[in-house]
């Protein structure tokens, strides 16, 4: 796995709901690889935990407690750094039956050193683009200006003329439209569409190795949302970038992901190439399958049938069942595995040519 | 270091654990102690009426000038006239106690009607009481308060008229946002839509459900305002006026004795403004968390 | 026009902008025309799609019809009601047979109110039921919803996304409506969940004998959900017709770039720099006169920016182009 630039493993975020005395198991235990030049796309929907492991990696979890275990490394050139290095010192776990029952951290040393290992990462080697553009730009600040910053910050073009340069070139990139005059503009003078472009200038400037990018279509309009997709397909092929793309849209990733990581109550339930994953078909774990059926497709809409919903709601990953977390809401459970589904949570199984399916009508 | 821990066993929701389960323990401790200092007014209250008080609070005893404390048949000691300074502790409280609760009810309820209005009606209504608000904020109000003293006399129900009228922009503000802030989440929208009369929306949607909290802390805040205004009244001696006894009167008085070693006449009706004070803000506080379940979520 | 429910006329709601400092520095206008002559018309047991990108007014129409803003000029005429004409207590009474659901989930469902209070509120705003009555009613509702009685004890917060969009429908249903605006009924929600909630306000259309004005920007959706669909940009309906007509013979460019825009952001063949080029459009863009769509759009583009499609005095009007299809397009596709 030397191929990797992101490895991350075994990772758990753990929020605390005060008034229910209880964990919120967001991220728990979830491991990824992102291998050198490829996109890996994380579906999933809301409170899967798709966005809390991005924020993980980026040392961005403000609530308490926050990460708690795992490790994420990051590998780039002569850059060989675990970003949770040495942050266990500061935390201690007591587990019951198996599950952590007890946390004891202290979040300032845990931020302390995790900002010092975030250090020429965050911004530099990985950067970011958010779901809401608008909120994540600095308002104040002529958008020209806060790319220059990420040049001078983070590249060799320290120059004031020469990091101009670069910013107007990386506007122009992503096909603002006249960006010389975009150049000026605060944030609040730009559409969402332009605003999200110009995020996305912003996050190349730096030229990072990783790019995460969490909903970036979320929240636009239909005609917009394909103009950012196309953007972001002709910046794959162009410049290469390794991403890591959230989104709870198929579409979306289905356009862009190489590989796809489908992610359901704070885990990884199917993990594998595109294709494989999104064919929603027998060879997937039932939630992708119902995920993609749950869709309204042009034949359905022209038949005018019912949709096929999934019963039932988004596990809320507080009272976190002993068996598989998809079981209650499953429809494909066979009498020959029902057992096993409600006691005992499978692992990921192997499914041929790189898929790995968390199933038990995938075991052995 | 922060500790976290789960609850073992089954874990259950929040709206069936008990009051006392799902608040904080600090707040209830608040809650706690402001209830105690209410407590207290109301047997101040008590002990007067019943004519329990250990002396009569204006009887001189001119043998007995500035007793220290433990001083048999006198408590807490005497004041430079001789009288008992607990009795007049006990008292003090209720020279204020009644203006008081008038001020932050007129308050309350002047800024309540304002608010409404302007935040329920808005545009031009909107406008004014925002205008009217701004103007009585601007105006200095120990000036007023001094303006109107001059113009009747120097009368604890005048000066706490004056504070309750002032008060009101300010919840007037409190209110109006409030609903702004109801509206932006298509709350008064939706219940116009289901067909609920306007005074039902207002009384019982805004005000009952979503102000109430609001209203108390502000209520507290308003007591313990009211009580430290008239404190630096009565330094500049426009307080209650002697021979009523009154914390604030009482501190004036004794602070004059204060240099030559006397602490105790102008110490003790100081802390027991500070205490009362403190009860008031801390009940605001905690019933506030309690309320609306801030540290709940 | 036989027995239509609902008749909305030239109706215009124009929003008077507040001017700030910034807005005066950029020369803005003081008016804004949400919503500038819309007319429709609406059957019993009808649903009719309006779809639209954000900010195009669709959702002021449906406040506008329901008498939640009032109309700048314009007649909506509900039942024979002329609710543009009306206040107070007979537009009130009249709300028991209207109803909206609102697109966040939280309108309507005071936080502060158990479940159960909030649908006895809502079925004793018109109705004065017995508490027996009340309860058996209560029931029924959740019935219809389809969710668990056990629900009725919690608050809002406690609730899921999805629960909250069933509780608000039970809470509009219990005032006994024939007709409801449903404002971005699934947009906040879940994909799963999503197609719960279509399948549950197809279901309830049937049983109840609802009409719906179906407001959303999720083309699929409004497709499989309505009877006929409008299409909105910038406050105009730029086409209207048949769901099965607008979907897949489209007249309007607008309507066209919609359609592709959604196929195209899953088509991983496509050619981006060439789709932009053929049914891309450009952001958003206020109109300078003329028809509205012009500076995004590439018939306008592609026939060498004709004169007349930015002509201040020939805004293209709704026309028929065949039985029950309008367009407003000085070049409407074939």
């Amino acid at each position: 796995m030397s191929a990797s630039l992101l490895k991350i493993d075994n990772l758990r975020t753990y929020f605390y709901s005060r008034s229910k005395r209880a964990f919120i198991r967001s991220v728990d235990g979830v491991s990824l690889a992102i291998n050198r030049g490829e996109t890996l796309g994380i579906v999933g929907e809301s409170g899967c935990g798709k966005s809390v492991t991005a924020l993980s990696v980026m040392g961005l979890i403000t609530a308490t407690p926050g990460v708690i275990t795992g490790r994420i490394d990051f590998a780039n050139g002569t850059l060989h750094r675990n970003l949770l290095d040495g942050l266990d010192q500061s935390v201690r776990l007591s587990e019951e039956e198996g599950r952590i029952m007890d946390v004891v951290k202290d979040s300032g040393a845990w931020q302390r050193q995790s900002d010092r290992l975030q250090r020429g990462v965050r911004g530099g080697e990985i950067a970011m683009i958010f779901q809401n553009p608008k909120a994540s730009m600095n308002p104040f600040e002529p958008v020209g200006a806060q790319i220059v910053e990420a040049v001078r910050l983070h590249t060799e073009h320290t120059g004031k003329k020469e990091a101009e340069q670069r910013a107007l070139h990386w506007l122009e990139r992503v096909r603002i439209d006249s960006p010389r005059l975009r150049f000026h503009n605060h944030p609040y003078g730009l559409s969402g569409g332009m605003c999200q472009r110009a995020m996305i200038a912003m996050a190349l400037a730096a030229e990072p190795s990783l790019l995460i990018a969490d909903e970036p279509t979320t929240g636009l309009d239909a005609t917009i949302q394909s103009k950012i997709v196309d953007l972001l397909a002709e910046l794959k092929a162009e410049i290469g970038i390794t991403t890591l793309l959230i989104s709870h849209d198929m579409g979306v990733i289905g356009r862009l992901a190489d590989r796809v990581a489908v992610m359901y109550g704070g885990r990884v339930v199917e993990e594998g190439g595109a294709q494989q994953v999104l064919a929603g078909g027998e060879g997937n774990h039932p939630y992708t399958r119902a995920l993609i059926a749950s869709i309204p497709g042009a034949a359905e809409v022209r038949q005018k049938s019912y949709l096929q919903a999934i019963e039932g709601d988004v596990l809320d990953t507080i009272n976190i069942p002993a068996g598989c977390r998809f079981y209650e809401r499953c429809n494909r459970v066979t009498e020959a595995v029902r057992e096993r589904c409600a006691d005992c949570e499978p692992q990921l199984f192997d499914a041929g040519s790189g898929q790995r399916v968390r199933c038990w009508l995938f075991a052995p | 270091m922060k500790r976290f821990r789960q609850r073992p066993g089954e874990i259950s929701e929040f709206s069936d654990l008990p009051l006392w389960q799902k608040a904080d323990t600090i707040d209830l401790l608040y809650v706690g102690y402001g209830l105690l200092i209410v407590s207290l007014v109301v047997a101040s209250y008590l002990l007067g009426a019943l004519q329990w008080l250990p002396h009569d609070p204006n009887a001189l005893n001119l043998n007995l000038l500035l007793a220290g404390p433990g001083t048999p048949g006198h408590l807490l000691g005497t004041d430079f006239m001789g009288r008992d300074l607990l009795t007049r502790l006990v008292l003090g409280i209720q020279a204020y106690f009644l203006p008081g609760l008038m001020a932050v009810a007129s308050a309350l309820f002047g800024g309540t009607v304002l608010g409404v209005v302007a935040g329920y009606r808005g545009g031009g209504a909107g406008l004014i009481v925002t205008f009217l608000g701004n103007l009585i904020d601007s105006f200095p109000r120990l000036v007023l308060i001094l303006l109107v003293i001059a113009a009747f006399k120097p009368d604890i129900w005048y000066i706490m008229a004056v504070i309750g009228i002032s008060n009101v922009p300010a919840v007037a503000s409190l209110v109006q946002g409030k609903i702004a802030m109801l509206r932006e989440k298509n709350f008064i929208e939706a219940a116009v839509a289901l067909g609920l009369p306007t005074r039902t929306i207002i009384a019982k949607h805004i005000l009952w459900y979503n102000c109430k909290a609001l209203l108390i802390i502000q209520a507290t805040l308003g007591m313990a305002e009211a009580i430290l205004m008239e404190t630096s009244l009565s330094y500049l001696g426009f307080g209650v006026q002697e021979p009523t006894p009154s914390w604030g009167n009482m501190v004036q008085s004794g602070a004059n004795y204060f240099l030559q070693g006397n602490l105790w006449p102008s110490t003790a009706p100081a802390l027991a403004i500070l205490f009362t004070i403190l009860g008031f803000h801390l009940l605001g506080d905690g019933l506030n968390n309690l309320l609306e379940g801030k540290r709940g979520r | 026009m036989s027995e239509s429910l609902l008749e909305v006329i030239d109706l215009k709601k124009h929003f008077r902008q507040r001017r700030g400092l910034f807005a005066n520095l950029r020369g803005a206008e003081g008016v804004i025309p949400a919503v500038d002559g819309v007319s429709f018309y609406l059957k019993e047991q009808e649903t009719v799609g309006l779809v639209g990108e954000s900010g195009c007014g669709k959702t002021t129409v449906g406040k506008t019809i329901l008498g939640l803003t009032g109309a700048t000029s314009g007649k909506v005429i509900f039942a024979g009601h002329e609710i543009t004409a009306m206040g107070g207590e007979p537009l009130r009474a009249l709300r028991s047979s209207m109803q909206m659901i609102f697109q966040d989930l939280d309108a309507g469902l005071n936080p502060k109110m158990r479940i159960e209070q909030i649908l006895r509120e809502a079925l004793t705003v018109h109705h004065r039921p017995s508490d027996a009555e009340c309860a058996r009613r209560i029931h029924e509702l959740l019935d219809q919803v389809k969710l668990k009685s056990n629900k009725l004890s919690q608050y809002p917060h406690e609730l899921s996304g999805g629960e909250k969009r069933r509780i608000g429908l039970a809470r509009v249903l219990a005032v006994g409506p024939r007709f409801i605006v449903a404002d971005e009924p699934t947009s906040a929600l879940d994909v799963s969940i999503q197609a719960q909630v279509v399948n549950l306000l197809r279901d309830l259309q049937q049983d109840l004998a609802l009409s719906f004005l179906f407001i959303s920007h999720d083309l699929r959706i409004v497709e499989l959900m309505s009877h006929k669909v409008a299409v909105m940009y910038l406050g105009k309906i730029v086409e209207m017709g048949v769901s099965e007509r607008i979907s897949h013979r489209p007249a309007h460019p607008y309507t066209r770039v919609l359609w592709t825009s959604l196929v195209e952001k899953q088509n991983r063949e496509a050619q981006p720099a060439a789709a932009s080029g053929a049914w891309g459009v450009f952001d958003f863009e206020r109109p300078s006169a003329g028809c509205r769509f012009a500076p995004r759009c590439p018939v306008y583009q592609a026939a060498g920016r004709p004169a007349i499609c930015t002509d201040a005095a020939s805004e293209p009007p709704l026309r028929e182009l065949s039985s029950g299809h309008y367009c407003a397009c000085h070049f409407p596709l074939s």
